[in-house]
């Protein structure tokens, strides 16, 4: 399995004890993401968005976590066969994961150039597929992690906190 | 009216008597503000942004949109009416621009002016601070107060983004003061300043505006209040017709679709949008950053834009096809832009930056809010997620939010109560 860490500049400690943290997330939402459905992909991030407001979490930082687990469950919709999104609430930080049936990523190193896109011509006419996911979902995370390879099924996860 | 000085003031008041609780209203809402308790329904004041939905959605005339009497003009030397673009359309084809113009005139004002006069300097303007504004983009117009309203209460991360220009019938209020005063040496109070206006967000801007440095309006007619009015003294000016001063292509302002058109150009691109579910589509994508091809989006909570008001008397698609009917045939007549712009470089339409009034934050303790958002989603799982309002909340959610904040009980869901004295009866 081919393999991709990003951790932001500074965050190298508080990730780590992220990772050794005991504590179950606080509050967890679930949502399913059917393959090719565009009609629905979204839903689960505006779900998250709305949630978050009511914690009342940093408008700025929201809008960070909205654009990445949006471009997450696009990226679901438009290149797998159907996935889940997990987003699990702590009091201090979010942490989403996205786990879907596959087909994988060929060349991870290659998915994360902005602009390098294998969405077929559906995916392009509905306005999506400009190579631009996976390098936004970085972009606004404190932490990603991807695992992939052809053949298999494809998680990621990211991590932005609150404050 | 001395209301307004309690709390949020709001163009909208619930007759009680009337109230049946029906939650029609509760469920029209799109902040949702609206709960019926004990079969009469209340509007949270923090949470309305005057959008008019639920007037609308009554039908038992309980819930009514308060304008001024028009009386009140009386209190000024010099009356001027500021009449709103969409009110053009809401005649029949018999009666022209020119008659509808006079007629309020001959209400019992000295001056009648109308938003459509400063159009073109309103799009100059607006192209400007697009311009000055790049890192900002997209830029939210900001003329619609119900959509400014939802901004400070939804979306507070756009405050920013919103066009920080007053709206032109507040741009006319300041040339208009300023010009009367001087001309006939009168003092501010002297002057009274109303709106002739399509909807109550208008009339709760009248009385309470967001971001205003300076003194307004005096009062704010709707449309539907003097259109009977009108519609008499217009027997008699049809007949004696008298010349007067239009401005037909500045009408199209009443048209958001329009609107967006006449910004638009070379490095301005404009989108345009109307109906509050639109608009809340389209805030929550800007949100998510998705928007930001556009550099301006002209946004408006009625259907088609101001035609669509609550307070107008004709159908949105009627009105807009007069309109379009009315600037396609004529011809605008010239305003001197000089004394406006030497205004604006003074920065006298300037908005002070605009507040939020988050109504969604459970807690200002992130701690404590997730504690309140479990046990909302505790309540949820005992709700039978109906959503069928009968509760007084709109959705199963919201009764359960309800509880949790202490405004409700779960013994207010009707389903649970039904399935309980079943089970007794079992």
């Amino acid at each position: 399995m081919a393999e991709y860490w990003f951790i932001a500049d500074g965050f190298e400690d508080k990730v780590r004890n992220f990772q050794n943290r005991k504590s179950e997330a606080e509050v967890n939402l679930e949502f399913a993401i059917p393959e090719k459905d565009f009609n629905s992909a979204g839903k689960g991030s505006s779900e998250l968005k709305n949630l978050l407001k009511r914690l009342g979490v940093d408008s700025e930082i929201l809008r960070r976590i909205a654009v990445a687990s949006y471009e997450a469950e696009i990226n679901v919709a438009a290149h797998s066969q159907g996935g889940t999104m997990y987003s699990a609430i702590y009091d201090d930080l979010i942490h989403v994961r996205f786990e879907d049936q596959g087909p994988g990523i060929a060349d991870i190193e290659q998915a994360m150039v902005p602009g390098f896109s294998t969405a077929n011509d559906l995916v392009r006419e509905l306005g999506f597929g400009a190579g631009l996911g996976l390098p936004n979902i970085k972009k606004n995370s404190d932490a990603m992690h991807l695992v992939s390879e052809s053949g298999s099924a494809t998680f990621l996860e990211f991590i932005i906190y609150f404050a | 009216m001395d209301k307004i000085n309690s709390k949020y003031f709001h163009a909208i008041q619930i007759l009680q008597d009337n109230c049946t609780g029906c939650t029609a209203c509760v469920r029209v809402c799109p902040t949702e503000a609206i709960r019926v308790r004990d079969s009469k329904a209340y509007i949270d004041p923090n949470r309305c942004v005057d959008c008019g939905n639920c007037v609308t959605a009554c039908e038992f005339h309980a819930i009514i949109p308060s304008s001024d009497p028009l009386n009140i003009i009386e209190n000024y030397k010099y009356r001027i009416a500021i009449i709103s673009s969409s009110f053009f359309g809401q005649f029949t084809e018999d009666i022209s621009y020119a008659a509808a113009k006079q007629a309020v005139l001959d209400l019992g004002f000295d001056e009648v002016a109308e938003e459509a006069m400063v159009m073109d300097f309103m799009i100059s303007i607006i192209r400007e601070y697009i311009r000055n504004n790049r890192d900002k983009r997209p830029i939210l117009s900001s003329n619609c107060p119900a959509v400014v309203r939802l901004i400070q209460v939804k979306y507070p991360s756009l405050l920013p983004n919103i066009l920080h220009q007053e709206a032109p019938m507040s741009i006319l209020t300041r040339y208009l003061r300023e010009k009367i005063g001087k001309e006939k040496q009168l003092r501010d109070e002297e002057i009274g300043i109303f709106l002739i206006v399509p909807c109550v967000a208008h009339v709760t801007a009248v009385h309470q505006p967001e971001g205003a440095y300076k003194h307004l309006q005096d009062g704010a007619f709707s449309t539907g209040m003097i259109y009977g009015k009108v519609r008499e003294i217009l027997k008699d000016v049809q007949n004696h017709p008298v010349e007067i001063d239009t401005y037909p292509q500045g009408l199209t302002w009443a048209l958001s679709g329009v609107q967006a058109e006449l910004v638009d150009t070379d490095d301005i691109r404009a989108l345009s949008v109307n109906g509050i579910e639109n608009v809340m589509d389209i805030l929550s994508r800007v949100e998510d950053h998705y928007l930001d091809q556009y550099d301006y989006i002209v946004l408006r909570s009625c259907t088609n834009g101001c035609v669509g008001g609550c307070l107008n008397v004709e159908n949105p698609f009627v009105a807009m096809s007069r309109i379009k009917k009315m600037s396609k045939e004529g011809e605008n007549k010239k305003i001197h832009v000089e004394e406006l712009e030497k205004l604006h470089a003074q920065g006298e339409f300037s908005v002070a930056p605009l507040a939020p009034r988050p109504i969604m934050e459970l807690d200002k303790d992130i701690k404590k809010a997730i504690q309140k958002m479990k046990k909302i989603n505790e309540f949820l799982t005992m709700l039978p997620g109906l959503n069928c309002s009968a509760c007084g909340s709109p959705s199963c959610y919201a009764l359960a939010e309800d509880i949790v904040l202490g405004k409700a009980s779960i013994d207010d869901c009707v389903v649970l109560k039904r399935n309980k004295t079943e089970q007794k009866d079992d």
